[in-house]
């Protein structure tokens, strides 16, 4: 028991300790920094929880997020409806169906910022060149008003996480046992049956995961944010990574956009814990 | 045999924990130079003279034994002053950096030497040391000097029969306009202006510039301190914003620096674009010929200010660290003053560099490009107006002027919200 104890002590400790080091050490520092006029420099004075009231009176912040929380909530159910869609599909038996896995994958192995780039162009010329020649108004404006910023940033988020997300859904849609089906289908049930009925709530624990992980990376986003609108116009699609990041970098004020980063991760860790909590209430153990 | 196990468990526990926590603690020893070998970290921004600043670093290496030149660089605005700052908290402070203007005199302030025991900040030309002097002290030297208005198309101007020295007030410039837009199809321009509306420090920096600088009498200092912005020619200024807006290629919010210059400048499809003279690289890549024959810088007309002038200014400085040894602080000055008043280094600034010069003693015949030389001509001719953007406030000319002009010109906000929100947020910050 006890030799077992120490191996269990020996491979957690790298870990720990690297966690410590890089995740809770900057914390609590970041913590600190948060209570200080900190300009990334020297620190001159403590100044309490101003940074904090300061925080809610910030129509920046407060309109990034709400940015966000809009981008989020529209992004998390486009990707989910998709990667789950793409993975009924390529579960069917036909011809071809691992190399369209290959295939939708893929944009996921690209970097964030490359992606942004990418689609920048694919908005701004492909789209303005189709809209010239077909004369269509509404496709010449894009990445240059909120709204199509807004899209803009849903369709490239979609297309980058789809494939991962259908990649979660694809192993337990395949861990679905045979048996269960074949029984269903004995009873006479619709494949369309089959699919609500037997199948969702066997990939229930694949939902909590992929929400957990789109719902985070939604919210976080800060790279195709960058490249794709960089907050423009008039900081109307800038989502809170990029605020923060700003308030930081640009304005100076370390220690008050360490205080948004406080309350956002606050945010986030509520938000995300929540939804983990409803979602497993909701797995069935078979 | 178990308690053995244990031990080598908990031994590899603690020698994890020691092994991460040395980890976390090293990297703040400096390197020690060795014997009477002395190296001059310099940290720069200016990606695109890092090959030739390189080499010129090697050759002052040859020419002085026992120095040596170790140069990083980090590219654009908001980054390098991030990077700066990590190498700052990380204790590896460079011995050379780069500052900006006022604001960063405040921000490193604990960090800066000061140069005026330099060759180079005596031959400084009068005004290019302003922005960075502070209590009688020279606290940065000059990289260059940097000019900008409205860059043109010679031809189409020739073509559309509009000469240059006409366009002195707004009234002009907008006439000159009309009759270019009437005539666009036969000069094969998509529309006479771009505004990229996309580029903040375009429109929030050097655009406003040329209108905010008369209310502080062209002194960065000034503008620094200054508690308030009465934005006295802000009708001048929302009359050339709509101008170039009514007349530009659209969408402007989306329009960017690439558009802008490479695109639509180089290739001939617009008439006039709001540029300085270091698009000069950009143009010449594109089309050499176009660039050495086509291209002219015409004053930003303001109506009521001293007409027929460009804003010239220092757009950055060499900063020199005082935390550094006395060893290192003085090979760096050394270093500064052979390349700016050396025959070998000023060579080297005016020809590889192609930089207008901010010192006296350089053969100014010998500037390279045309667009660089009329902004000489401007500068030396008395014809020159001052950078006061460094001093608006932190992030305000990019983030809220600039943002802001981006919601004038989309129709959702009025210039008088505009202009409210933008003296607001100057008071703000200046409280």
């Amino acid at each position: 028991m006890s030799a077992k104890k120490s191996w269990f002590y020996a491979f957690t400790a790298p870990v720990v300790v690297a966690l410590f080091c890089v995740v809770i050490l900057p914390l609590l520092y970041g913590l600190y920094f948060s209570f200080t006029d900190w300009d990334g420099v020297t620190v001159n004075a403590f100044v309490g929880i101003q940074n904090y009231f300061d925080v809610f009176k910030d129509e920046g912040f407060r309109s990034a997020l709400w940015f966000t929380t809009k981008f989020s909530v529209v992004a998390i159910i486009l990707i989910n409806v998709i990667g789950l869609g793409l993975a009924l599909l390529v579960t069917q038996k036909f011809k071809g169906s691992n190399f369209l896995r290959t295939i939708f994958f893929m944009p996921n192995l690209i970097g964030g910022l490359i992606l942004g780039f990418i689609w920048q162009f694919v908005f701004t010329k492909a789209f303005a060149s189709i809209g010239s020649a077909l004369g269509i108004e509404s496709l010449q404006i894009w990445l240059s008003t909120t709204q199509t910023g807004f899209w803009a940033l849903v369709i490239v988020m979609c297309w980058q996480m789809s494939g991962y997300i259908m990649i979660i859904y694809i192993s337990y849609l395949q861990s679905v046992d045979e048996s269960l089906l074949e029984a269903a289908s004995l009873d006479g049930a619709t494949s369309w049956q089959k699919f609500w009925r037997v199948k969702f709530p066997m990939i229930m624990p694949g939902f909590t995961v992929s929400l957990f992980m789109t719902l985070s990376n939604c919210f976080k986003l800060y790279d195709q944010n960058l490249s794709l609108t960089a907050g423009g116009p008039y900081n109307s699609t800038q989502m809170v990574a990029m605020n923060i990041f700003n308030t930081a970098f640009a304005q100076n004020k370390m220690g008050y956009a360490q205080a948004k980063a406080i309350i956002f991760f606050v945010i986030i860790a509520v938000i995300s814990l929540t939804q983990v909590y409803l979602t497993k209430k909701r797995e069935i153990e078979v | 045999m178990k308690k053995s196990w244990k031990r080598v468990g908990l031994g590899l526990l603690t020698a994890g924990i020691a092994l991460s926590l040395v980890a976390c603690g090293g990297g703040n020893d400096k390197k020690e130079s060795k014997g009477d070998e002395v190296t001059v970290d310099i940290f720069q921004f200016k990606v695109e003279f890092n090959e030739q600043f390189k080499a010129v670093a090697k050759q002052y290496e040859e020419l002085n034994p026992g120095i040596k030149i170790n140069i990083s660089t980090v590219g654009g605005g908001d980054d390098y002053g991030a990077a700066l700052k990590t190498k700052f908290a990380s204790g590896e402070e460079p011995d050379i950096f780069n500052i900006g203007g006022p604001e960063d005199l405040t921000t490193w302030e604990k960090s800066l030497a000061d140069v005026s025991d330099t060759q180079a900040a005596e031959n400084a030309l009068e005004g290019t040391t302003n922005a960075v002097t502070r209590d009688d002290k020279i606290l940065g030297l000059p990289y260059n000097m940097e000019g900008y208005g409205l860059l043109y198309n010679k031809k189409v101007f020739e073509d559309a029969g509009i000469k240059v020295e006409d366009i002195v007030t707004q009234e002009d410039l907008r006439k000159a306009t009309e009759t270019i837009d009437s005539k666009k199809e036969e000069l094969g321009l998509e529309a006479v202006f771009a505004l990229p509306a996309k580029e903040t420090w375009i429109t929030g920096l050097h655009a406003s510039n040329t209108f905010i600088a008369p209310e502080f009498d062209n002194d960065v200092n000034k503008t620094y301190e200054s508690k308030a912005l009465d934005f006295t020619y802000n009708k001048e200024f929302k009359e050339y914003i709509d101008l170039m807006q009514e007349y530009s290629v659209q969408p402007t919010n989306s329009l960017d620096y690439s558009k802008q210059m490479e695109e639509l400048f180089s290739n001939g499809l617009i008439a006039m674009t709001q540029q300085g003279n270091w698009v000069y690289g950009t143009i010449e890549e594109i089309d050499p010929e176009f660039a050495e024959n086509n291209v002219g810088i015409l004053p930003i007309p303001v109506d009521g200010v001293a007409e027929n002038k460009i804003p010239v200014g220092v757009p950055n400085y060499w900063a020199v660290n005082n935390n550094s040894d006395d060893k290192d602080q003085q090979a760096a000055k050394d270093f500064l003053d052979w390349l700016y008043t050396s025959e070998e280094g000023k060579k080297v600034v005016l020809e590889e560099f192609k930089f207008i010069p901010a010192y006296s003693g350089f053969d100014t015949e010998k500037i390279v490009d045309p667009l660089s030389k009329q902004v000489y001509e401007y500068s030396n001719a008395g014809d020159a107006t001052g950078w006061v953007f460094m001093g608006y406030p932190t992030d305000w000319g990019m983030n809220v002027l600039g943002a802001g002009i981006q919601k004038y010109v989309s129709g959702e906000g009025s210039w008088e919200e505009l202009m409210d929100d933008v003296k607001t947020s100057w008071e703000d910050s200046r409280k």
